[in-house]
C-alpha cells in the first residue's frame, strides 16, 4: 500500500532581488510503500533538504504534488497544518531539537500533550517507546545530561509516540559517534520492523545501508536507486558505494 | 593601524546594533539629566534665596547622591548585557587576526562614542529641563518664578560630565579584563552551556518566608507614629530580603509544585510555559524583584509625598487653633522666675497695634507637662518604672487647674462639659486629648500620678488647652482641683527627673482678626514682640513664639521640597524600570527564539506558541508590578502613622493619592511592556 507519493515535485528559488533563479528540485517523483525503510542520499546542494522540508509540509512546492495516505498537502488549510504535522509526521532532526527546559519524559510526551491526550494514556504509551528504545531509565533526567546518542533516542522516541504514517528523518546520525550511529541506526531497524516507515535523508553510508530501498539524488532529480532485496547490510554498503563512485565519476544511467 | 580605522569600525558596530545601544545612550542621558538637575538646584544661590527654602539645597545634594548610585549600577548592569550579546563579535575579530590589545581599543573607540554622545545629550537634556524644573519648584513653593530665571555653571556642568565619563570608563576598564581574560573561542561560543534545573533552597525559601511575613507584621501591628519611626526602617529591609528571597526560590517553588501535578501540567495550554518560567524565573528573579522593589519606592514616594504636599493646608490648621503662640520665663541664677501673664498680653497688644493687627482673643494657659509611661492606670515616670518600656507606652499629661479650666472654657463655644468641676484635693476631670494607644483606656475610674491614686471625677470631651505638640506619643489633658495639688504632682515629677524635668509654662495664644492682614504684618510683628520682651526683660530669657504663617511657610518648604524630590527620584525609578524591562525583554527573546522554532517544527500552532510566549511575559512582567501593589498595601498602615508624625491625619487623602499612583504607575508600566513585548515578537519570529 502506497503511503506517500511525490509526483513531479518542482521547487525553484528566486534570489531575493527578483535575480538569478535556482533549480533546487527539477521534477522528483517517487513512492513510499507502508512498512518501508527508505534511505534518501545526495551531496550536499543535491535538493535533500528542500525535498524534506517539502515533505514535512515546512515548504511549498512550485509545481507538483504531495500524497501522503492519498490526501494532497496542499489541500490542508493552513491553520489545520500544525496538526496534521503532528498526527501523521514524525521527525527526527540531525540537531536533535530537544527543549533544553524539558526533561526527556516531557521532550517525548510534548506531541501526546499538544495532542491533548490523557495522562494515563500518555504514561502507557511512553512506557512502550521508551522500553524499546532502551532510555527508559533516562526520563528524568534534562537533554544537557545525557549523551548525543541518548539525545537521538529520546528524540526518535518523541517521533514515534504519535504513531506517525510516516517519520522523516533529516541526517539522525550526522552528529553522533560511530558507536552510538550504530546504536541509532539499530533502532531504527528495530521501529521498521515493528512497521513503522521510514524516509531518512543522508549522506552517510553506513546509514542508507540499513534502508530496504535507496534514492539518490543529484542536481534536484532522482537519479538512481537501489533495492536491498536479500542483501546483508554490508553487500549493501558496497552496493552504496560503488553506486556513488559511479555517480561521482560521472555515469549518467537511470 | 590608522586612527581612522578604528573609528569606523566602532562606529560601524554602534550603527548596527541601535537597538542595544539606543536605549543604553537614552538612559545615560537622561540619568545625567537628572543628576545636574539635582546638583544644580542645590547649588543655585538665586533659586534658594527667592525661596528663602533651607531645605532645598540639602535635599537636592542627598537625591544627587542617590541618583549618582543608582546610575553606576544601572550602567553597570546595561553594560554587562551589551557585552554578552557582543562577546562573540569581539571573538570573531580575534578569530580573524586583530590582537586583544587592537579589540580592547575598538572596545575603547566604541565606549568613548557613546560615551560622549550620552554626555552631551545629557548635559543638553539637564539644561534644557533645569529651567523647567526651576519653574516646578517656584510652583510649588507659591514662589513667583524670577523672570530670566537661567541658570548656568560651567562647574556643574564639569562635575556632572567628569562623574558620568568616569562611570562609563569603569565600565569600559571592566569590558577589558574581561576580554583580556577569555579565550577566542571562549568569546565565540556565547551559548549558555548546560543550564541546570533550577533547585529550592528551602534555607533561602524559609528566610523568605520569615522575613516577608516579619516586615508584613511589624507594618500591620505597629501601634504609635513613634514606634513606626523606629521600626520603618528595619521593616522595609526585612521586605526587600523577603523579596529577593521569595523571587528568587519561591516562584521555583510554586512552579515545582504546579509540575508535580500530572493532571494541571500535561496540558497543552500549560507545560511549555510552566518549564520555560522555571529557567526563565532563575535567570531572571534578580532583576525583577530589583523591578518590585524600585516600583514599591516609586509608589510610596510619590503617594506620600503627594499627600504630604496637598495636605498641608490642612496639617496647619490642625496643629495651630490659634495663630500665635508666646511663652517665656527668665532665668535668674539658678531660679526660674515666670513672666506674668499681663506682661505678656500687654507687650503681644502694643506690638500688635503699631503693626496694625486687631486681636480677637488672647488664651492664657499657665500648665505644666510631663512625660510619663503609662501601664494599667498608672501614669508612671521612668524611675518609677521597672523593665524595659516600648515607644507605645508613652504618655504627655498638661495639667491645668480648675481656674484655669473655668477662664479659658469661658471663651469656648464649646460647652458639652460640665460648667463646674468642683473638684477635691483626689479629685481629677480627665481628657484624652490625641490617642494613638488605648493603653489607658478610655474612661479610668482612677488614675495613679506619682504613686498617689486619683478618682477620675469627670471625663471631658474636650480640653481647653489645645496641644500642638505633635501627634507622635498619646497626650491626655487632667484638671487638678487647685494650685497646691499641681505643685505636688510639680515636685514629684521633679525630683524624678531631677535635670531633665518639665518647667510650668506660661503661654499665651492669640487669635487675630483678619488672619490675612496679620500675614502681611508676619514678621515684623514677630521682630517686634521679640525685642519689646528682651526690652522689658533683660538678662537671661527664654522664650518660644510659634506662629501658624511660620509653620505654614516652614512645612510648605519642607514638604515641596519632599515632593520634588519625590517626583524626580520617582521618574529615576520608573525610568530605571523601564531600562530593566527592555533589555530583560531582549534578551530572553534571543534566548527564547531558539525554543520556540523547535516547538513549532514539533507541531506546535503558530498561535498557540504566541499564546505560551504572551502568558509567559505576562506573568514574569507583571508578577512585579503586583507584587509592588502587595508591598504598597500591606506599608499603608505604618505609612499612615508616620505621616501622623508629619502632622497629616488626612486618611482619605492619603487613600487617594496612592490609588492615582498606582493607577498611572500601571498604565506606564502597561503602555512599556506593550511596547517592549513588540520588540521580544519580532525578535522571536
Amino acid at each position: 500500500m502506497e503511503i506517500l507519493k511525490v509526483t513531479d515535485l518542482k521547487k525553484t528559488y528566486t534570489s531575493r532581488m527578483g535575480g538569478a533563479q535556482v533549480q533546487a528540485l527539477k521534477g522528483v517523483t517517487f513512492t513510499v510503500d507502508s512498512g518501508e525503510y527508505v534511505a534518501i542520499m545526495g551531496e550536499s546542494g543535491s535538493g535533500k533538504t528542500t525535498l524534506l522540508n517539502i515533505l514535512a509540509a515546512l515548504d511549498e512546492p512550485t509545481s507538483g504534488s504531495v500524497e501522503l495516505d492519498g490526501k494532497r498537502l496542499d489541500t490542508v488549510k493552513e491553520n489545520e497544518l500544525a496538526a496534521f504535522r503532528r498526527n501523521n509526521l514524525g521527525f527526527v532532526f540531525q540537531e536533535f531539537n530537544l527543549l533544553d527546559t524539558f526533561t526527556l519524559r516531557d521532550n517525548i510526551l510534548l506531541p501526546l500533550v499538544l495532542g491533548q491526550m490523557s495522562v494515563r494514556e500518555m504514561e502507557g504509551r511512553l512506557q512502550e517507546v521508551t522500553s524499546m528504545l532502551g532510555i527508559k531509565d533516562l526520563l528524568n533526567k534534562y537533554p544537557y545530561e545525557v549523551s548525543g546518542g541518548q539525545k537521538q533516542r529520546a528524540a526518535a522516541a518523541r517521533a514515534i509516540i504519535t504513531n506517525p504514517r510516516l517519520i522523516l528523518a533529516d541526517e539522525p546520525t550526522g552528529a553522533l559517534d560511530s558507536q552510538s550511529s550504530a546504536e541509532l541506526l539499530r533502532v531504527f531497524s528495530r521501529m521498521n520492523e515493528n512497521g513503522q516507515t521510514i524516509l531518512m535523508v543522508t549522506h552517510s553510508v553506513d546509514a542508507a545501508s540499513h534502508a530496504n530501498r535507496v534514492l539518490f539524488i543529484r542536481d534536484g532529480v532522482v537519479f538512481h536507486q537501489l533495492f536491498r532485496g536479500h542483501a546483508s547490510n554490508e553487500e549493501l554498503y558496497k552496493k552504496i558505494s560503488d553506486t556513488l563512485t559511479m555517480l561521482r565519476t560521472g555515469g549518467d544511467r537511470r | 593601524m590608522k586612527h581612522g580605522f578604528y573609528f569606523k569600525i566602532a562606529s560601524q558596530n554602534i550603527r548596527n546594533n541601535m537597538r542595544l545601544y539606543f536605549p543604553r545612550i537614552l538612559t545615560e542621558a537622561g540619568l545625567l539629566g537628572c543628576f545636574y538637575i539635582m546638583i544644580t538646584l542645590s547649588l543655585d544661590q538665586r533659586l534658594s534665596k527667592a525661596l528663602g527654602g533651607a531645605y532645598l539645597s540639602a535635599f537636592m545634594g542627598f537625591g544627587a547622591v542617590v541618583i549618582g548610585l543608582l546610575s553606576l549600577i544601572l550602567i553597570l548592569y546595561v553594560n554587562s548585557f551589551l557585552m554578552k550579546r557582543r562577546r562573540s563579535d569581539y571573538g570573531l575579530y580575534n578569530v580573524l587576526g586583530l590582537e586583544k590589545r587592537h579589540i580592547i581599543r575598538v572596545l575603547f573607540t566604541e565606549s568613548l562614542i557613546t560615551s560622549l554622545v550620552s554626555v552631551l545629550a545629557g548635559l543638553l537634556f539637564g539644561m534644557l529641563f533645569y529651567k523647567a524644573s526651576s519653574l516646578l519648584i517656584c510652583r510649588l513653593f507659591h514662589a513667583d518664578a524670577v523672570a530670566g530665571f537661567y541658570y548656568l555653571s560651567a562647574p556643574t556642568l564639569a562635575i556632572a560630565a567628569v562623574i558620568f565619563i568616569g562611570m562609563d570608563f569603569f565600565a569600559f576598564a571592566v569590558n577589558s579584563v574581561s576580554i583580556m581574560r577569555l579565550k577566542p573561542v571562549e568569546m565565540l561560543s556565547d551559548r549558555h552551556a548546560g543550564e541546570r534545573e533550577p533547585k529550592i533552597k528551602w534555607f533561602v525559601l524559609i528566610a523568605g518566608v520569615l522575613s516577608l511575613g516579619a516586615g508584613y507584621a511589624i507594618a500591620l501591628t505597629v501601634r504609635s507614629p513613634l514606634s513606626a519611626l523606629l521600626l520603618f526602617f528595619a521593616a522595609v529591609i526585612l521586605v526587600i530580603i523577603g523579596t529577593y528571597c521569595l523571587f528568587v526560590t519561591g516562584t521555583t517553588f510554586i512552579l515545582k509544585c504546579l509540575k508535580k501535578n500530572k493532571r494541571f501540567y500535561y496540558d497543552r495550554r500549560h507545560m511549555p510555559a510552566v518549564s520555560g518560567l522555571l529557567f526563565r524565573m532563575k535567570q531572571n528573579a534578580v532583576g525583577l524583584a530589583s523591578i518590585a522593589i524600585l516600583a514599591t519606592g516609586v509608589l510610596v514616594m510619590i503617594s506620600t509625598t503627594v499627600s504630604l504636599y496637598s495636605g498641608v493646608q490642612d496639617t496647619v490648621e490642625a496643629n495651630y487653633p490659634q495663630q500665635l503662640y508666646l511663652s517665656a520665663y527668665q532665668k535668674d541664677g539658678g531660679e526660674i522666675r515666670q513672666i506674668s501673664f499681663d506682661e505678656l498680653n500687654r507687650i503681644v497688644m502694643e506690638a500688635s497695634e503699631d503693626n496694625g493687627v486687631e486681636i480677637r482673643s488672647i488664651e492664657n494657659t499657665r500648665m505644666l507637662i510631663v512625660h510619663y509611661l503609662t501601664r494599667g492606670n498608672a501614669l508612671l515616670t521612668k524611675q518609677e518604672f521597672e523593665g524595659s518600656w516600648s515607644p507605645d507606652e508613652l504618655t504627655s499629661a498638661i495639667y491645668i487647674t480648675e481656674d484655669t479650666y473655668q477662664q479659658l472654657r469661658g471663651q469656648t463655644y464649646y460647652s458639652f462639659d460640665e460648667q463646674n468641676l468642683d473638684l477635691n484635693g483626689d479629685e481629677i476631670a480627665f481628657c484624652r486629648i490625641m490617642s494613638t494607644v488605648h493603653d489607658l483606656g478610655d474612661a479610668p475610674k482612677t488614675l495613679t500620678i506619682g504613686g498617689k491614686e486619683y478618682r477620675v471625677k469627670h471625663l471631658l470631651s474636650y480640653f481647653p488647652v489645645s496641644s500642638n505638640y505633635g501627634n507622635v506619643v498619646d497626650v491626655v489633658g487632667i484638671v487638678v482641683a487647685d494650685e497646691t495639688v499641681l505643685n505636688g504632682i510639680y515636685l514629684a515629677q521633679k525630683e524624678a527627673y531631677g535635670e531633665n524635668a518639665s518647667e510650668y509654662a506660661t503661654r499665651i495664644a492669640v487669635t487675630f482678626a483678619d488672619e490675612e492682614a496679620m500675614k502681611a504684618a508676619g514678621t515684623d510683628l514677630e521682630h517686634d514682640i521679640v525685642n519689646r520682651l528682651k526690652i522689658a526683660f533683660p538678662g537671661e530669657l527664654s522664650y518660644t513664639l510659634d506662629t501658624k504663617w511660620e509653620s505654614l511657610h516652614n512645612t510648605l518648604d519642607m514638604y515641596s521640597t519632599f515632593l520634588f524630590l519625590g517626583i524626580l527620584l520617582g521618574f529615576v525609578c520608573l525610568f530605571s524600570t523601564i531600562l530593566i524591562i527592555y533589555y530583560k525583554q531582549i534578551s530572553e527573546g534571543y534566548e527564547d527564539r531558539e525554543r520556540f522554532q523547535i516547538m513549532e517544527k514539533i507541531g506546535m500552532e503558530a498561535r498557540e506558541v504566541r499564546q505560551t510566549i504572551s502568558s509567559q511575559l505576562v506573568l514574569t512582567f507583571f508578577l512585579p508590578l503586583i507584587t509592588a501593589a502587595v508591598h504598597t498595601v500591606f506599608a499603608f498602615p505604618i505609612l499612615l502613622k508616620l505621616l501622623k508624625i508629619l502632622m497629616l491625619s488626612n486618611t482619605m487623602l492619603f487613600i487617594s493619592c496612592t490609588l492615582i499612583t498606582l493607577a498611572v504607575f500601571a498604565a506606564v508600566y502597561t503602555l512599556v511592556y506593550l511596547l517592549t513585548a513588540r520588540t521580544y515578537y519580532k525578535i522571536v519570529h
